[in-house]
């Protein structure tokens, strides 16, 4: 495998691995994200990619039986030392899940919700900033902004993940997580969320699962392969998606029997 | 294989529809049953329990003599309280007999027997009304009496003529007299407010039973209920369901929770006899004791349901909010207890109605005792929900034990008016969850 | 290589491959058969070599089309995304050296009627065979993934390079002879380049090959030998 080290990377991993009770979920993942780009995960199902995302933003704590070792370190910060709360953390790290979850509550709600409870606006005034600024940036504020005491679920389901993308960003993250963010939307939808994750680089750094490879061929400009736990292939998108090193690789992104 | 045609139906498929057939007219049958077996229940309980909210009264007017009622003459309610009722009971018999030949109407029965007409209630209630108010002594009032329970079966059906000769309480003549009071219109009957507010009374006069401290004492028990149970059943639930690690231990709560809501209820009786009145020396018959024994019962089925309410919001709202980085607390105060809500309340409510309708713990615990006070929510000596009471369907298993057929129907109207509370709590149920339910 | 998991996939490009092969076919035998035209002055044989060219571009087509549809309906990737482009490049290389046989067999025609060169119909033919022989092995070199096979048919272009440089300064001798050789040595001038062109052409193909099984292309310069740009005189 190619040398991943990186000038300054946001994210480093080093000896990661993840433990399902007895299970090993995750081998000894080293690997390094870089800032301002979107770096995609793909494998097959169970391949350990989605487990590997929630590693990052701790979101893995919620399960009991769930165990990680080795070192993640985010501004060279390792994220799983005893001092470090996961709420912070959390904020610092925003998610995106798989089927789009507004809260069943307004619009503005759902937004204003990261910003509350982290203390980010100091009056109503500050508040509407943010919720303005963050469903700007998700692209949705056109959509929006004359329904923003209706609820969330009432929006299309592109629309609600723009919401959820729009919540996510609202806490002023650094990096992005996204876990299949495209999977339960029709193209449309997908194509709009992936225009806004190629802008969303700009300022963030954007980690995303996808099952789809067209769509990590689409929006990345790194792209891991994971299997069996493992990451067998980390490079350049477009190395990955025109000449693999791995056979397993190969055989993956060409839909071959591996 | 080549099909064959498809308007052509073979056998196969035939049995298979056939077989369909039978099983949805043994569903449709199972429901039929069911529900005539629920109506034969309400009309039965109805058809007795119905006239118990209808009683007879006898209009008349009493004259209240002083040398009788205040042999001070100054209004002392202290001498005056030293003429019984069996002394007021005269008084009543001449104001019968004077209605009667007011209305101008014959008869062979005696004066006594006249005045037998009325409850034994009656005296009282005149007694009552004279030691309250001193000052009509010696004018003439115009009292609402109840008539003795044989009268008032007569005119809601129950005792016949035929029955009535066999009867040492009562007599054709008695009966054909009260017709005759009834056509001149001093006596008739009126929907019976007083069985929902009056207390109990002793065997001899049905007529005068009432739900009123049963319906106060379920009532005290309900809120001891709702403000222990609600809390404590939704506290534990939180906890299991979203904090406690899931192991061996929280396994056996579970299904120890599951249990214990399968336990028969005269078991926390004996539990509550055992606790609260051995050992803690609260009161018997209180309603505190009663209402704990009654949170003991309902909080298995509060935590089960609220688990079911709270398993059941989608995980990827916690995901949400533990995603914009809400603690644990927060995601679960913020977002899953105001989804769940609507859950909790609806089995907080039927663990209620569970609750209103249990009767064996009580009876375990003294709940079944004559109470004619009604308790008072709070006194010095007694404490918090301390007095002697009783409960509603206590009440009615206490009156299908008495003699008097009066009893009967008393205790089917208490039926019915259990069914009614039932009833109502069900509905605002339903209403809650209606109302507050949300989808995503 | 894996099977894919659609089948369908596979016949795809198994279809295309051998709708190559056939096409290959078809340039190998254009070659030998304008060479020996000229040799023989079998102006039918040239003829049909002109003729044949027609199959030879209409099987391009096809192939274009083909890998259109694979492109458009599979999204191919990594290996299979390169076999697409690969057979694309091949196909018009070969229809290329077709277009320099068709262009062989049309100065045939024309040089039945002039006087013979003494040894350059021979020459020419040797130039031909080694074309064909490179243009063999590379479609083996293709179809077994052989890149130490391609890489060698890559260097035996300089072979080609050398013939053509000596046949060139023949017909320049010719030229300088007789000036009425100056017709046919032109047009067999112009043979003798379209040969070393297809030559030029199969080296293509072979760097095709490398890139198709390596991902990559040949970074090291090919050795050129056609000199004959630096030529001043004939001596």
């Amino acid at each position: 495998m190619k040398d991943t080290n990186m000038q300054n990377p946001k994210i480093s991993a080093k000896g990661v691995q993840v433990y399902y009770g007895d299970n090993q979920a995750i081998k000894d993942v080293n690997v390094e994200i870089a800032d301002k780009t979107v770096t995609a995960f793909i494998g097959p199902s169970g391949c350990g990619k989605s487990t590997f995302l929630r590693c990052l933003n701790r979101m893995n704590d919620t399960i009991d039986i769930c165990r990680v070792t080795g070192e993640i370190l985010i501004d060279g910060e390792d994220i799983y030392d005893a001092k470090v709360d996961p709420v912070q953390l959390r904020a610092k790290v925003g998610m995106v899940f798989q089927k789009p979850n507004p809260f069943p509550k307004s619009i503005y709600d759902n937004v204003a919700y990261g910003p509350k409870i982290h203390g980010l606006a100091r009056n109503k005034a500050e508040l509407d900033e943010i919720v303005e600024k963050s469903l700007r940036k998700a692209a949705l504020w056109n959509e929006a902004k004359d329904r923003l005491d209706k609820p969330g679920t009432g929006l299309s389901g592109g629309q609600q993940q723009r919401l959820c993308i729009a919540r996510a960003i609202a806490t002023a993250p650094e990096i992005l997580l996204m876990d299949e963010p495209c999977s339960a939307l029709d193209p449309i939808a997908t194509a709009q969320v992936e225009e806004l994750i190629d802008e969303l680089r700009q300022s963030y750094s954007v980690v995303i699962v996808t099952h789809s490879m067209q769509q990590a061929a689409r929006v990345s400009q790194k792209t891991a392969f994971f299997h069996l736990g493992s990451l067998v292939e980390y490079d350049d998108t477009d190395k990955i998606f025109t000449n693999p090193q791995d056979p397993r690789t190969e055989s993956y992104i060409s839909g071959r029997i591996g | 294989m080549t099909h064959k045609s498809l308007l052509t139906t073979d056998a196969r498929t035939k049995r298979r529809n056939a077989s369909e057939a039978r099983f949805k007219a043994y569903g449709l049958g199972a429901i039929v049953v069911a529900m005539l077996a629920l109506a034969v229940l309400l009309t039965s309980v109805i058809g007795t329990g119905a006239s118990a909210f209808k009683q007879t009264y006898a209009t008349v007017s009493i004259p209240l003599p002083e040398a009788k009622l205040d042999k001070s003459g100054v209004r002392d309610l202290d001498v005056m309280k030293k003429v019984t009722t069996i002394g007021y009971a005269s008084i009543l018999q001449a104001g019968m007999v004077a209605a009667v030949e007011g209305a101008g109407l014959q008869t062979d029965m005696k004066a006594k027997d006249i005045g037998k007409m009325l409850s034994k209630e009656a005296s009282a209630t005149v007694r009552n009304y004279v030691l309250a108010n001193p000052e009509v002594v010696g004018t003439e009032v115009t009292f609402d009496l109840l008539i003795n329970g044989r009268i008032d079966g007569y005119f809601k059906g129950r005792v016949t003529m035929e029955s009535a000769a066999l009867d040492s309480n009562t007599s054709p003549e008695e009966l054909k007299l009260a017709q005759q009071l009834a056509d001149a219109g001093i006596v008739q009957t009126k929907f019976n407010w007083a069985f929902l507010t009056a207390p109990d009374a002793s065997d001899q006069r049905p007529e005068a039973a009432g739900l009123g401290v049963a319906i106060l004492g379920s009532l005290y028990m309900m809120i001891v209920v709702l403000v222990l149970a609600l809390p404590i059943g939704v506290a534990a639930s939180i906890y299991l369901e979203e904090f406690a690690p899931k192991n061996r231990w929280t396994d056996v709560i579970e299904v120890n929770i599951s249990n214990l809501a399968a336990v028969p209820s005269i078991v926390y009786g004996i539990l509550g006899l055992a606790i609260f009145i051995n050992f803690m020396e609260l009161n018997q018959s209180s309603p505190l004791v009663g209402g704990l024994v009654l949170t003991l019962m309902t909080l298995p089925t509060i935590i089960i349901s609220t688990r079911a309410s709270l398993k059941s919001i989608p995980p990827s709202i916690r995901d949400a909010a533990l995603g914009v980085g809400a603690s644990k607390m927060q995601s679960v105060f913020h977002h899953v207890l105001p989804l769940a809500a609507p859950g909790i309340l609806t089995g907080t409510i039927i663990g209620l109605a569970q609750a209103l309708g249990e009767t064996a713990p009580l009876l375990l615990i003294g709940m079944v005792a004559f109470v004619r006070e009604y308790p008072a929510a709070y006194t010095p000596d007694a404490g918090l929900f301390g007095e002697a009471s009783t409960a509603l369907p206590v009440q009615v298993f206490n009156w299908t034990q008495r003699a008097d057929p009066g009893f009967v129907e008393r205790a089917s109207g208490a039926i019915i008016t259990l069914l009614i509370f039932l009833l109502i709590m069900n509905a605002i149920a339903i209403f809650l969850r209606r109302k507050f339910e949300r989808r995503w | 290589m894996n099977t894919h998991i659609s089948s369908a996939y596979d016949r795809d490009l198994d279809a295309i491959q051998t709708l190559v092969i056939k096409m290959a076919g078809l340039v190998e035998e254009a070659i030998m058969s304008a060479a020996k035209s000229l040799e023989m002055r079998d102006t039918d044989l040239a003829d049909r070599v002109r003729a044949g060219d027609k199959v030879i571009d209409a099987l391009e087509l096809q192939i274009n089309e083909e890998a259109a549809r694979v492109i458009a309906l599979r999204a191919p990737v990594s290996k299979d995304l390169r076999a697409i482009l690969t057979v694309l490049r091949i196909a018009a290389s070969l229809e290329r050296i077709g277009d320099y046989a068709k262009n062989m067999a049309k100065r045939t025609g024309t040089l039945v009627d002039m006087p013979v060169i003494a040894g350059s119909d021979a020459a020419l033919r040797r130039m031909a065979r080694e074309v064909q022989a490179m243009l063999k092995d590379i479609l083996d070199a293709y179809l077994r993934g052989d890149v130490a096979l391609a890489e060698d048919v890559r260097q035996r272009d300089h072979e080609i390079d050398q013939m053509y440089n000596a046949l060139f300064r023949e017909f320049l001798t010719f030229m300088m002879e007789d000036p009425r050789n100056i017709t046919t040595c032109m047009h067999l001038h112009f043979m003798a380049k379209n040969v070393e062109r297809m030559g030029d052409l199969v080296t293509n193909m072979a760097e095709q090959v490398i890139y198709l099984v390596t991902g990559e292309m040949p970074e090291e310069a090919r050795p050129k030998g056609d000199k004959t740009a630096y030529v001043t005189d004939a001596t």
